[in-house]
């Protein structure tokens, strides 16, 4: 009896184990992790070796940062490896590994970093020209990236060098979210800032950044002539005082300034000039007759000047009208400027025919050595009484009651 | 004689100088219009690139400010744009291992590790398919002139197959977050460097819901005149009003209606659609009858590249819908598993799935199921559903014990006949298959199996139907014809002898 029921007690535990045994057998992996390694540098060789209980050809599924593919084991003596080739391995960030014909699955991630020392720095720095002043600024974002074409670590030291002027500085910035960047405040002063980096050694190209001045201040205008008459021949120069910025910068060539000029009579004329360095020259021809001229200058939007009064002083005091052949030849003339001397070619002379006070026509000529002739052709104007005037440098002549015969 | 030999040559000469010219002026011509083209001036920057709807996974943005420049709204949709494209081009670069489109969304260094591996790739015969479900954007870093972003993708949900020899090896979801530099170049934000900052396994979300009643008599219902096309333009409210108090006055309580795909506009919901969709919902809610709400009927695509579109669209539906009180469930597809031998069980299983997260991703109170074609196909996917549901057109003699079983596979959930019936016809094409005395005969015996094992059902259908389009089950008439046969109500409106058993 007692033999009995410890035979029953014997096979039931040999049941017991047995069963144990079997669980164990199945929950046994087929395949196991060797390496132990998860962290790599990029461009090590990284080998993932299996422990297998079969020589058969494993499957592993790998991805990094821009894709996946999948290895063939090498199986050797109970030992599965797989080589993670190098355009996988040379890539910063995680590599995810999974086993694939297995039923548990068997995975694992690798974090692959980038070396310390960059041997690029890729630069960029924009915009490239700036206002001066101490409000605009530009950027310099740097990515160093170490000889694999990787980002390097966040927190890696940068320094960066800009020179302006006298000064020359270095500041140190860090990467951070694989860039580094520092904004450069524009100077009080224009010109031309040099910028570069330098990164555990390595240095960047040379970059610049024109700090153009700033927006122009309100300025000055002058004139300059040879002298004050109006004799519509010799040229007024207008110009401005140096223009500036706030600064003190005097701003950018070319800068377009334009001359309003308002007459005695209210009407406008307009020149205009280019700055270099800060001056703008414009010109403007005498008036023909005696003016008052107020003159101010805009760059336009931006600044404008003073306002300044010049006069123009009468050249001729008088002039003889002559009339011949049955008054249809008119000569004006000598026409005689300050000094008496002939007036320049070219004046103007008016001459305006009326009949019963309408207008029939005017007629224009310009002096030659100071006369001018008009001749009333028969064919158009008939005989007739006529009102005629002559009107030349602001002197008006009028002749009524005119006889043509 | 002479004369007219002179002038046939003559002749000749003229015709061949017309032809040469002619010729030659073609020639001129095509010159010139090969020259003109490609110079359109609007297309060099990439200003006027045409947009179809091919990728639209979830993007959100966390929008807390960045580094740098201040970035306007309509830059970041830019960025988005891009930065979507750039994944999109990258699954149809894996998927057929060539390398169109890359250059465009990739900077020169950056796409070099790209053609690595899709040379390797190529070489041993592998591809992968793969989608992204979802992206959380943030915009860390913009620079002052604005040609350079740091943007981060928190929790990129990545479901790809990986294919050997054309056979599929491994399937994976991962989610995984990407930090990347992208360049303004050419008018395209390219990648410049891409960092995978963490990948995991993505976990199944795990949510449970309740089905409200369960205690169902219901029935699929399509309106009699305009059967799988109940939102076109014969679209009347007051028939199916009519029709649903009729279902009420029947003492049933609850209806299964179907949202085809392409009707309502794929990813594009039409909005007219929706509106539908809204009077249907509210008529049920008005006759107190709940309603079961089929997704993605006439849809049979499951392409990985589709997923995201699918996913918009049950999105619009599922958010317009989710607080209607008529809801009982959404059924995520009408009989997926007869879609097994031509697209693949793993594609439409894995579809089925992601499909349900979503739907219970934005509705948090309405159990989802699966309307599978059998019993036997009933136990997929038993752990995502809330409510398993099957259809039965076998013998009937099989259905309970066949009940019984997949009962005890699955005791933890709530089980629907979710279609069942058969067809009064009897005709041409299949002389004394049925009569309406048969179908009444079913429903009498198989009302006495529901109420004994207390199955909550729905039968199909309740009217006969007059047409039934080719898309349902082809052209053949002997397939048709018996179709047009399984309603309760005649199609002149008359009651069927079955009518007697539509609800006990």
């Amino acid at each position: 009896m007692k033999l009995k029921k410890s035979f029953a007690l014997l096979l039931f535990q040999l049941v017991i184990v047995s069963f144990l045994a079997q669980e164990t057998n199945t929950k046994q992996t087929s395949i196991t992790l060797l390496s132990t390694k998860t962290n790599y540098i990029v461009g090590e060789d990284i080998i993932l070796n299996f422990k297998v209980k079969k020589d058969t050809v494993f499957q592993l599924y790998c991805s990094n940062s821009y894709g996946s593919i999948v290895l063939q084991s090498k199986v050797l003596s109970q030992k599965a490896s797989f080589t993670v080739p190098r355009f996988l391995s040379k890539k910063r960030g995680i590599l995810s590994w999974k086993i694939i014909n297995t039923d548990e699955t068997i995975s694992g991630n690798i974090s692959i970093s980038s070396q310390q020392h960059p041997t690029s720095i890729e630069t960029y720095l924009g915009p490239p020209s700036i206002d001066a002043g101490g409000l605009d600024y530009t950027m310099l974002v740097v990515i160093p990236t170490d000889s694999l074409d990787n980002p390097i670590l966040d927190n890696s030291k940068v320094d960066v060098k800009y020179q302006f002027l006298k000064s020359e500085n270095i500041t140190p910035i860090y990467t951070d979210k694989l860039i580094g960047y520092k904004n450069f405040y524009a100077p009080k002063k224009s010109g031309r800032m040099i910028i570069s980096s330098e990164c555990h050694g390595l240095n960047s190209k040379e970059f610049d950044v024109n700090i153009m001045p700033a927006i122009a201040t309100d300025f000055k205008i002058f004139t300059h002539r040879n002298h004050e008459y109006a004799d519509g021949n010799q040229i007024t120069t207008l110009y401005t005082s140096i223009i500036k910025d706030k600064n003190n910068n005097i701003i950018s060539d070319g800068s377009y300034i334009e001359f309003y000029i308002t007459d005695q009579k209210g009407g406008i004329l307009k020149t205009a000039a280019t700055t270099i360095n800060g001056v703008a020259h414009a010109k403007i021809v005498h008036p023909d007759f005696e003016d008052t001229w107020k003159i101010k200058a805009y760059f336009i939007g931006i600044a404008e000047s003073n306002t300044i009064t010049i006069k123009y002083k009468k050249v001729i005091e008088d002039y003889n009208v002559a009339f011949k052949q049955h008054n249809r030849i008119i000569t004006v003339g000598p026409l005689e400027s300050f000094m008496g001397q002939l007036i320049p070619d070219g004046l103007s002379i008016k001459l305006s025919i009326y009949k019963n006070k309408t207008l029939i026509k005017e007629l224009f000529k310009e002096s030659n050595n100071g006369f001018a002739s008009f001749y009333l052709d028969p064919n158009i104007y008939e005989n007739n009484e006529y009102q005629v005037i002559i009107e030349t440098a602001g002197i008006k002549k009028e002749f009524k009651s005119f006889k043509l015969w | 004689m002479v004369k007219t030999n002179k002038r046939i040559l003559r002749g000749v000469l003229m015709l061949t100088y017309v032809i040469i010219i002619g010729i030659l002026l073609f020639l001129v011509s095509s010159i010139f219009s090969f020259l003109n083209t490609g110079a359109d001036r609007s297309k060099m920057l990439h200003t006027e690139v045409k947009k179809a709807d091919q990728y639209l996974p979830k993007v959100t943005w966390i929008l807390d400010g960045n580094e740098g420049r201040k970035i306007s709204k309509q830059k970041i949709a830019e960025v988005e744009n891009d930065y979507l494209d750039a994944w999109y081009v990258k699954h149809i670069a894996y998927k057929t291992n060539t390398k169109v489109g890359i250059e465009d969304y990739f900077t020169e260094s950056a796409r070099e590790n790209i053609y690595n591996i899709l040379n390797f790739n190529k070489s041993n015969k592998i591809s992968v398919e793969s989608t992204t479900l979802q992206h959380h954007l943030n915009l860390e870093f913009f620079s002052e002139d604005g040609q350079l972003i740091v943007l981060k993708d928190t929790d990129a949900l990545e479901y790809k197959k990986v294919f050997k020899d054309n056979k599929l090896i491994l399937e994976t979801t991962e989610i995984s977050t990407y930090k990347y530099v992208l360049l303004l170049e050419d008018g395209f934000w390219r990648i410049r460097h891409m960092v995978k900052e963490s990948s995991e396994k993505y976990q199944d979300p795990h949510q449970k819901r309740t089905i409200t009643d369960t205690n169902i008599k219901g029935i699929n219902y399509y309106p009699q005149a305009t059967p799988w096309n109940m939102y076109g333009d014969a679209f009347d409210i007051s028939i199916i009003e009519k029709d649903f108090k009729i279902i009420k006055e029947a003492n049933l309580n609850s209806v299964r209606i179907f949202v085809p795909y392409e009707d309502f506009g794929k990813a594009n919901i039409k909005y007219e659609k929706l509106e539908k969709l809204q009077k249907v919902l509210d008529a049920a809610k008005k006759a107190n009858l709940k309603a079961v709400v089929t997704l993605f009927d006439f849809y049979g695509n499951y392409d990985v590249l589709d997923w995201t579109l699918n996913h918009r669209h049950a999105e619009k539906i599922i958010e317009k819908f989710k607080d209607h009180k008529a809801i009982l469930a959404w059924d995520v597809k009408n009989e997926p598993n007869l879609d097994f031998d031509a697209r693949g069980k793993e594609n439409v299983t894995a579809w089925l799935s992601f499909m349900i997260d979503l739907i219970k991703s934005i509705d948090k109170k309405h159990p989802v199921t699966i309307g599978w074609s059998n019993v036997e196909s009933a136990s997929i996917l038993k752990d995502k559903v809330d409510v398993v549901s099957f259809h039965y057109y076998e013998d009937l003699s099989k259905f309970e014990s066949k009940y019984l079983s997949l009962k005890e596979n699955i005791k933890d959930k709530p089980i629907i006949l979710q279609e069942f019936g058969v067809s009064s016809y009897s005709g041409l094409w299949r002389p004394f298959a049925g009569s309406e005395e048969k179908q009444a005969a079913y429903y009498k015996e198989i009302q006495k199996v529901l109420t004994r094992n207390n199955i909550p059902f729905m039968s199909w259908t309740l009217y006969d139907f007059d047409f039934v389009p080719k898309e349902v089950l082809g052209r053949l008439p002997w397939r048709t014809n018996p179709q047009k046969k399984f309603g309760f109500i005649s199609n002149t409106g008359e009651k069927k002898l079955s009518y007697k058993y539509i609800s006990n």
